[in-house]
């Protein structure tokens, strides 16, 4: 609640500050509607960036004792510098651009893939009504999200044609298969959640989970477990993690439509596809798990909400991790039919119980 | 132990499937859950050389040492040529001063960048003057240094004095001399 | 390649180039694509020809023991065996029975760890990292047994004419106890993790097949042929050295298919540690080593002495002139029988089919290039 207050406290005076200088009313929200986005998306990049580091180094000490080893331990206490030395070893490189490849695509390609990633955050709410994006959020959210996430693909085939590499080109257009694969899943099992709330706007989503208790959240709704399933799978798809990591899948194309990449511009792969990770286990969050919402229910007004959602997602972030250290990796034919022959009627199904369990009443 | 039954994932019908195949999935993810909490394996050499001694057992073979008698001081080695007429990847190169019972190295090379640690060398030498240590920690960073020549065999040589050089049999005609290969070191 | 019009793709031609992280070691496989499908595959050796069996004619016989090593270098002690019974073929020699038990445990050791070293290998080109790891932290319990008592954790120059380089260690049989009570466990959870597994099974079952005539007629040896529902393992129908007296079961699949080598390769890491108990506990007193003359001169005479290696039948064809060094030394590769039917294996399958059927033949290209 605190987050919520001191954020609308904020906004009321800035948007007082407007209209005591004589800007009519309208104007003055305008403005500092624009200004809480400018604030919003330098927030958004900068947590992009923490989230990025964070979970880079916790993959690799999770990977470690999943191993049976230790993982960093030298830079830093425990390693825990070991991702911002990297973020600077990679700053420093060279950057090389293969022969014959596409200059404009192989440099929009990462810019693009990091955009898109920096524009999904912009509907993520963070406690109650704190939405960098609000009149986004308001309005289309998941269907915000839904497009926006569809941009990836584009990033990624540029990234792929632009190397000039054969291997890349498979991988990319192996991504571009995976993602659009996995889309519709996605969309059948969101609609399942946005049918439940009646509203696109996550904020919504987060509130119609409001209830006396933890057993208010989505997850433990009977006819929501089909859903959540099937987004947890397509979630995977969507990251490009293990068990569907077929895009970089190191052992057979070396780093897929990354591999061409050096210094800055992997830089950008890179961090955007972390902090990927972690937005995607907020939205899931968002979802099913209810968002900012304290377990323990409307007693708690202490604990910020936004504390609430780090927590849980961070435990969504584990069990990716946790996945991706288990499971081997599928064939790109394995993977569609498993999307298109399994788990486009499984989400049929779910969006039919769905509607029944909604029309009953619940 | 595990006896394997070859699965017959074609022909298992579709729910069999799903279900068997969550529960491998999950049985996997069990695995590494556990691992996850067990003692690491790493050892974080040289940090903890202190307190865990990462010498190997004598009878490792590392890097070279050329053997110091203990009565006369002087080095066991008579230039008599047998390990670099045995050495596979011609890595010894001797030269012989003095004659007779005076006759001993003036120089003594080892190209370790040749050598392929085979110890035959050890083996051929008939005068127990030459053997390897436990040390290998060789790396130089530059391969000129890797030719190790009489002062540095000498000097390593002193520091493993106690280093029991493990004779093998079955090349001597003189029959077969066993001898143990050391201490244990854990 | 064909013209494009509307409707028609290209064949995509690709270098699956000697760097790369999946063909174990320098191995340039040429593919022809269509989209993902294999319409062909070519694979070049020779990027690790080092001449070897030329060095052998430059080389006495006791100096050569070390470069048989190299061949296959992670089951050195296998190549070393084939080439030490041939010369003592040649000579007529019989080592004594405790050199027989301790060259079978090493055998057997050595079998077990370069099979884990497959296992590390197709978990990572199936993309399950985590094997790897969990593989070498055992691997390398059996390379500390190594080290103390050869002297050297991956190429070894222990097994010599006439018998071995050193006796056992003293506290050398009951770590190898320690190890067979303590691996069963491991391998019960490299079935959980990695056999068993849905996603392993889906790029496993059904692929990479070969017929078992076409297997028999390219002289294929080994886990790759006992998965082809042939009986064949020299350790049973020759019964060197002394494997006749012990019980153990040579595992047999006939589906022909990745997963078919795959499960041999773990029930053979099983029988492996029959073997190694068998062993320990029997393990007779007395000399290791034979008298061998210091400078080694055998009667003019060839021999071709086989053995049963983890990837196969490792061969050795000496030719003996009476002279200190062999006038011709051959060597039988099995991972180079085993590559030749690469093409087939690969055809008709997808890209990501390619590593599973490189990984599953266990190839190794110090064995195949010499």
């Amino acid at each position: 609640m605190l987050l919520r207050d001191t954020f609308n406290a904020i906004r009321q005076w800035t948007e007082g500050l407007f209209t005591g200088w004589g800007m009519p009313d309208d104007w003055a929200f305008l403005t500092t509607e624009i200004l809480v986005w400018i604030v919003g998306v330098v927030c958004a990049i900068a947590v992009m960036m923490v989230a990025a580091l964070v979970l880079v180094y916790l993959e690799r000490k999770v990977a470690g004792y999943i191993q049976s080893r230790l993982g960093p331990m030298r830079v830093g206490p425990i390693g825990l510098f070991q991702t911002a030395m990297d973020a600077v070893k990679l700053l420093v490189k060279e950057d090389i651009v293969p022969q014959g490849a596409d200059k404009v695509l192989h440099t929009v390609g990462p810019a693009l893939f990091f955009t898109v990633s920096l524009m999904a955050w912009l509907v993520v709410p963070w406690d109650d009504g704190v939405v960098i994006g609000r009149v986004v959020d308001q309005n289309i959210g998941v269907l915000y999200l839904m497009g926006v996430s569809g941009m990836t693909v584009i990033a990624i085939l540029m990234g792929g044609w632009g190397s000039n590499n054969k291997w890349s080109l498979i991988g990319a257009v192996r991504a571009g298969a995976q993602m659009l694969s996995y889309e519709i899943p996605m969309l059948l099992a969101l609609l399942c959640v946005v049918l439940a709330a009646e509203s696109l706007s996550l904020g919504d989503i987060v509130g119609a989970q409001r209830g006396g208790s933890l057993l208010s959240w989505n997850i433990f709704k009977p006819w929501m477990w089909l859903p959540a399933l099937l987004f947890i799978i397509a979630m995977f798809a969507e990251i490009a993690r293990q068990p569907f990591d077929l895009p970089e899948a190191e052992s057979e194309l070396v780093g897929g439509y990354h591999t061409e990449y050096s210094g800055m511009k992997f830089a950008l792969f890179f961090l955007a596809e972390y902090a990927n990770i972690l937005l995607i286990s907020i939205v899931v969050t968002v979802m099913f798990l209810g968002g900012w919402l304290s377990p323990l229910g409307p007693i708690d007004s202490v604990i910020p909400g936004v504390l609430w959602l780090f927590a849980k997602a961070g435990l969504l972030v584990f069990f990716v991790l946790w996945v991706r250290w288990t499971l081997p990796r599928m064939r790109p034919d394995q993977m569609m039919s498993l999307s298109w022959k399994l788990l486009v009627p499984a989400g049929f199904l779910a969006l039919a119980i769905t509607t029944v369990a909604v029309m009953l009443g619940a | 132990m595990p006896k394997h039954t070859l699965p017959q994932s074609k022909r298992t019908p579709l729910a069999a499937d799903i279900i068997g195949g969550a529960a491998s999935v999950l049985k996997g993810l069990w695995v590494t859950l556990i691992t996850f909490f067990r003692p690491k394996v790493t050892e974080r050499y040289p940090f903890r050389d202190a307190e865990r001694n990462y010498k190997p057992r004598p009878g490792y073979r590392g890097d070279f040492a050329l053997i110091t008698d203990r009565e006369t001081g002087n080095l066991r080695c008579t230039a008599c040529m047998s390990c670099a007429k045995v050495c596979p990847d011609k890595c010894i190169h001797i030269v012989a001063e003095g004659k007779g019972k005076e006759r001993k190295p003036a120089e003594f090379y080892i190209d370790v960048g040749l050598c392929m640690f085979c110890w035959l060398c050890v083996e051929a030498c008939p005068f127990d003057a030459l053997t390897m240590t436990p040390d290998y920690e060789q790396a130089v960073d530059d391969p000129r240094k890797l030719v190790r020549d009489i002062e540095v065999l000498r000097t390593r040589g002193l520091e493993y004095e106690d280093v029991l050089r493990v004779q093998t049999a079955g090349v001597a005609e003189d029959g077969p001399a066993q001898t143990d290969a050391g201490e244990p070191t854990q | 390649m064909s013209d494009t019009y509307a409707g028609q793709t290209d064949e995509l031609l690709i270098n699956m180039g000697p760097q790369h992280p999946s063909t174990h070691g320098v191995l340039r496989v040429l593919l022809r694509l269509d989209g993902e499908i294999v319409l062909d595959a070519d694979p070049d050796i020779g990027y690790l020809h080092s001449s070897l069996e030329k060095i052998g004619e430059a080389k006495t016989w006791q100096q050569f023991v070390p470069y048989t090593d190299r061949f296959d270098y992670l089951s050195a002690i296998n190549n070393e065996f084939a080439f030490v019974r041939a010369v003592e073929k040649l000579l007529g020699v019989r080592v004594t029975e405790r050199c027989e038990y301790i060259r079978v445990i090493m055998a057997e050791l050595q079998r077990i760890a370069s099979h884990l070293m497959y296992f590390t290998s197709m978990g990572l080109d199936t993309g399950a990292v985590t094997v790897y790891l969990h593989c070498f932290r055992d691997r390398e319990r059996l390379i500390d047994l190594f080290e103390d008592a050869t002297g050297q954790r991956l190429l070894y120059h222990y097994l010599r004419i006439g018998g071995v380089r050193n006796d056992l260690p003293h506290d050398f049989v009951a770590r190898v106890r320690d190890f067979i009570d303590y691996f069963p466990a491991r391998l019960q959870e490299y079935d959980n993790l990695l056999t068993r597994n849905r996603v392993f099974r889906g790029r496993m079952e059904g692929i990479a097949t070969i017929s078992r005539e076409e297997a028999v007629r390219h002289g294929m040896s080994g886990p790759c042929l006992r998965a082809c529902g042939v009986d064949h393992d020299l350790r049973k129908i020759i019964g060197y050295s002394v494997y006749p007296q012990f019980e153990f079961e040579v595992p047999v699949y006939d589906t022909c298919d990745a997963m078919a080598r795959h499960l041999v390769r773990c029930d053979e890491m099983v029988q492996s540690l029959r073997i190694l108990k068998q062993a320990t506990d029997k393990l007779p007193d007395g000399e290791t080593n034979v008298k061998v003359p210091r400078v080694i001169k055998p009667e003019p005479g060839a021999v071709y002495e086989r053995i049963e290696g983890p990837r196969g039948e490792v061969g050795c064809y000496l030719i003996s002139d009476g002279s200190d060094k062999p006038l011709r030394m051959r060597w039988r590769p099995p991972s180079y029988f085993n590559l030749q039917p690469l093409p087939q294996l690969m055809r008709g399958g997808y890209v990501a089919d390619t590593v599973v059927a490189i990984a599953s033949l266990d190839i190794m290209l110090g064995d195949i290039d010499k």
